[in-house]
């Protein structure tokens, strides 16, 4: 008995060779690009609300669209992240995190290790140009010159920070620029650490401290309080490089416009890093892999980023959120942040 | 009015459904209204703010208030603000009047979140600028006034202030991080200890730990055979719920709602904090608190309604400040600036429509909470008729789950559930009371903060009674409070010595 007819049979067979092909294609593209079909992403920080689940929650929904698998962020904050991360070697779990990652090491905050040395550094995927200082709107102080130079005339300036990494390294950059201009007067720069932006912002209130850091995005409606408000306040430093600023949207954050934040960035403000360099700081977001992660996924997911960066819609979402996209490849943003490292190592060694 | 266009029937349909999972992850042991926002904060970013939001504050009203089951019908608190819901609804529910219990703890929530509404519609602005006059110093005697409550609700005042100073203990269990005043070390373990608790015990494992597992164990050692398999409790056997309940609470309504709204609105003092504090003022000011503890109606109108306030009050310095109130209304922040729109002191007047579409929606949330549940709950309160032998296990994959979930998947969270329940098991056969300890352990690491914090701010003791006028109010309460635990001890110890002799 025949089973199936001529028409028939050919179709089978073509059918059977398509999926022959496909499913060695298939391999040949998983073979290429290994990338687990439920990717975690888990994040340096337990907030949800913060500028690092924002940023990586837009960077894995185009990732997993690109790649065609689920990615999920997960904020579990630094020190589980890290374990997460030692944990994974067939790549299932990365880590998205900023600079805090290395100047965390710098600091020597427990749990920190030397992520050149322990993780693959990956791409960087974007900045957040916002880190600020400020002071109360009724200051003394008109601008960061002012303070450097009360500090060199012997006045404490007290500056409200959350110790160990990204808003510390302005607060030692400060101390630095007081050393270069004011040797010895240093010393009359003095941290007053706290932990959250409220905390921060508690202790302007309460004239407990002369400057703080916080953020374009979270102290610019301070900044349009009226004067006699206990809550005004006033940038006088914003750490992000005058590059960095100029590729915001033009409308900048809530009132304040671009051109009014490219006042207080280089170079019309200026905190001395040597003699020859001024100091700014961009915080910048990128990706951190198992060491013995495979090769061949970080290619595919410095390869899938670099189609999306491309492509154009991601730098759209980011800018919308006030974020800079800036995609470097994995080689090209180990050296890279591996530089940007050192030059801070300096720093915090110089006022040692 | 323009914000009533955008009150479409998605926006509705998007509370009602954020109010039903919300009541369900705060039903789950160890699922909180945070993780229920938290799992739900991916799905908004294709809605657009209004139905965002919508969806949001529907789980984060519904998550609050689902707390409640589990504490009325299991002795195990949903969520860490209805520890106090446990002291009277569980007592309830063990008499057969857990419907009555649940029935009168929805309706003193939906009462509490719509006070704390129109508080937020009324005064935010006002508010938030007295907000911000609590400096460490006074957050630390809220606190400490919340401690008191140790005095209040011991049974062996000696006791029961170890177990307290035991909790505090502790919660100090873990790194002393350097934004705390510390030096960034781990302390209070062994060195083969600090790979697991580096970040100290987390507080939901310890929670379910002492309050589920504990009981769970307690009835294990007294058998399933016979009678213990089956149910002994059944629903129809007590007193069935009639609003005439609600007679002569207006004041403890209004006190407690007060005071959730006003904890809430204090970043970083905590939700446990509120409810603790409601309870012990009813306690201690009430004409009649003999029978609180033992299964009194006004303990779970102090407790709910001070909990649900503290919706309205932890939405006061967010949306005045940009500061949230709580963890949950931090995330509510991912929501607003996922949508580029800034939250601070400027937002409510930049952003009208969408503070009244918040504000509706709150309410909404709370009315269509109170339907959810006031009529789901004679189901809900059938669980207590399950046979134990087939409960329990179900309740311990639920907390296991729960406890493995709270922090996105760490295991050590599991092994933290077990030996609390252990411990707490353990506890109550050598004498130490669970209710001082829980609280000590909720409070005592923010207490020492704020401690740490003045002391380093100031220089000084002195700082404490003389900060300013709101720290000698504090005091005053602080006085008072002891001082009516001690009179109420006193005058027990006199009545039940009068009661043996007659």
């Amino acid at each position: 008995m025949k089973l199936m007819t001529t028409p028939l049979r050919k179709l089978v067979c073509a059918v059977a060779i398509a999926g022959t092909a496909g499913v060695s294609m298939t391999s040949h593209a998983q073979e290429d690009c290994p990338v687990p079909g439920n990717l975690r992403v888990v994040i340096g920080s337990t907030s949800t609300g913060g500028d690092t689940y924002q940023n990586s929650s837009i960077v894995a929904d185009h990732l997993a669209k690109k790649l065609d698998i689920n990615a999920k962020v997960d904020a579990v904050g630094a020190m589980a992240g890290f374990r997460a991360l030692d944990r994974s070697r067939n790549g299932n779990t990365v880590m998205i995190f900023h600079d805090q990652a290395y100047l965390g090491n710098l600091y020597g905050v427990k749990g920190y290790d030397n992520i050149f040395e322990k993780y693959t550094v990956g791409p960087t995927v974007a900045i957040n140009p916002g880190n600020a200082y400020l002071v109360p709107k009724d200051s003394p102080y008109q601008n960061i010159d002012e303070v450097i130079a009360a500090a060199g005339e012997g006045e404490e300036i007290r500056v409200a920070i959350q110790p160990g990494g990204v808003s510390e390294i302005g607060f030692s950059a400060l101390k630095n620029a007081v050393k270069l201009k004011h040797p010895g007067m240093e010393k009359n720069v003095v941290a007053v650490n706290t932990g959250s932006q409220a905390d921060k912002n508690q202790l302007l209130f309460d004239d407990m401290a002369d400057v703080i850091n916080g953020s374009v995005q979270a102290n610019e409606q301070y900044t349009r309080l009226p004067e006699d408000d206990q809550k005004a306040m006033r940038f006088v430093w914003l750490t992000a490089r005058n590059d960095t600023i100029k590729q915001t949207n033009e409308e900048g954050m809530g009132k304040t416009t671009r051109e009014d934040l490219l006042q207080y960035v280089n170079p019309n403000v200026t905190v001395p890093q040597s003699e020859s360099q001024n100091f700014t700081f961009d915080k910048e977001f990128f990706f951190l892999y198992n060491k013995d992660m495979d090769p061949k996924l970080v290619s595919c997911i410095d390869n899938a980023l670099e189609e999306i960066y491309a492509q154009g819609d991601i730098q759209e979402q980011q800018k919308k959120s006030f974020f800079i996209p800036n995609f470097k490849p994995s080689s090209e943003a180990q050296a890279y942040l591996k530089d940007k490292r050192d030059q801070y190592a300096t720093i915090i060694e110089n006022i040692q | 009015m323009e914000f009533l266009s955008y009150l479409s029937p998605m926006f509705f349909t998007l509370i009602a459904a954020g109010a039903l999972i919300g009541v369900i992850f705060g039903a789950i042991p160890g699922m909180t209204a945070t993780m229920a926002v938290a799992v739900c904060l991916p799905l908004t970013y294709a809605l657009d703010l209004t139905n965002g939001l919508a969806l949001l504050l529907g789980l984060y009203v519904g998550g609050i208030s689902g707390g409640m089951v589990p504490a009325v019908l299991l002795n195990i608190p949903g969520t860490p603000s209805s520890i106090t819901t446990t002291f009277d609804g569980y007592p309830m529910a063990k008499k057969g009047e857990g419907e009555r219990a649940l029935k009168i703890s929805i309706v003193a929530s939906l009462f509490g979140g719509l006070f704390s509404a129109g508080v937020l519609f009324y005064f935010a602005p006002v508010l938030a600028d007295f907000a911000i006059k609590f400096s460490y110093v006074e957050k630390f005697l809220i606190i400490f006034l919340a401690l008191t409550v140790i005095a209040s609700l011991t049974k062996n005042m000696l006791m029961g202030i170890f177990s307290g100073v035991l909790g505090v203990w502790l919660s100090l269990i873990g790194t002393y991080e350097i934004t705390d005043g510390g030096n960034g070390e781990t302390r209070l373990m062994f060195d083969f200890m600090e790979y697991y608790l580096v970040a100290g015990f987390s507080l939901l494992p310890v929670l379910i730990g002492i309050f589920g597992i504990t009981t769970i164990l307690q009835d294990a050692e007294k058998g399933f055979k016979g009678d213990a398999a089956s149910p002994t409790i059944k629903l129809t056997k007590g007193s069935r719920f009639s609003f005439s309940v609600f007679k002569g609470q207006l004041v403890n309504l209004v006190r407690s709602s007060s005071i959730g709204t006003f904890v809430g609105m204090l970043p970083g003092v905590g939700g446990s904090a509120a409810s603790v504090l409601a309870y012990t003022q009813e306690k201690n000011f009430s004409r009649d608190s003999s029978q609180m503890g033992n299964g009194a109606p006004q303990g779970l109108v102090a407790s709910e309604s001070s909990n649900n306030a503290l919706t309205g009050g932890a939405l006061v310095p967010l949306l005045s400040l940009g500061i949230p109130g709580d963890s949950t209304t931090a995330i509510l922040i991912g929501a607003f600036t996922l949508q580029g729109i800034q939250v601070g002191p400027l937002f409510i007047g930049d952003n009208l429509d969408t503070w009244y579409i918040m504000i509706a929606a709150l309410v909404i949330a709370n009315f269509l909470m109170f339907g959810i549940m006031f009529f789901a709950i004679k189901y809900i309160a059938k669980v207590i008729e399950v046979p134990k032998h087939l409960l329990y296990p179900i309740i311990v994959m639920m907390c296991v789950v729960g406890a493995y979930a709270i922090n996105y998947g760490i295991m050590f969270d599991v092994w933290t559930l077990l030996i609390f329940g252990v411990f707490g098991y353990i506890a109550t056969k050598v004498g130490l009371e669970l209710v001082p300890l829980i609280i000590g352990f909720i409070l005592g690491s923010s207490a020492e903060v704020y401690f740490v914090k003045s002391l380093e701010s100031y220089g000084n003791l002195t700082i404490f009674f003389t900060k300013s006028p709101i720290a000698v109010f504090l005091w005053c309460l602080i006085v008072l409070s002891l001082a009516f635990s001690i009179f109420l001890k006193v005058r027990a110890r006199k009545k039940e010595s009068f009661a043996s002799y007659s």
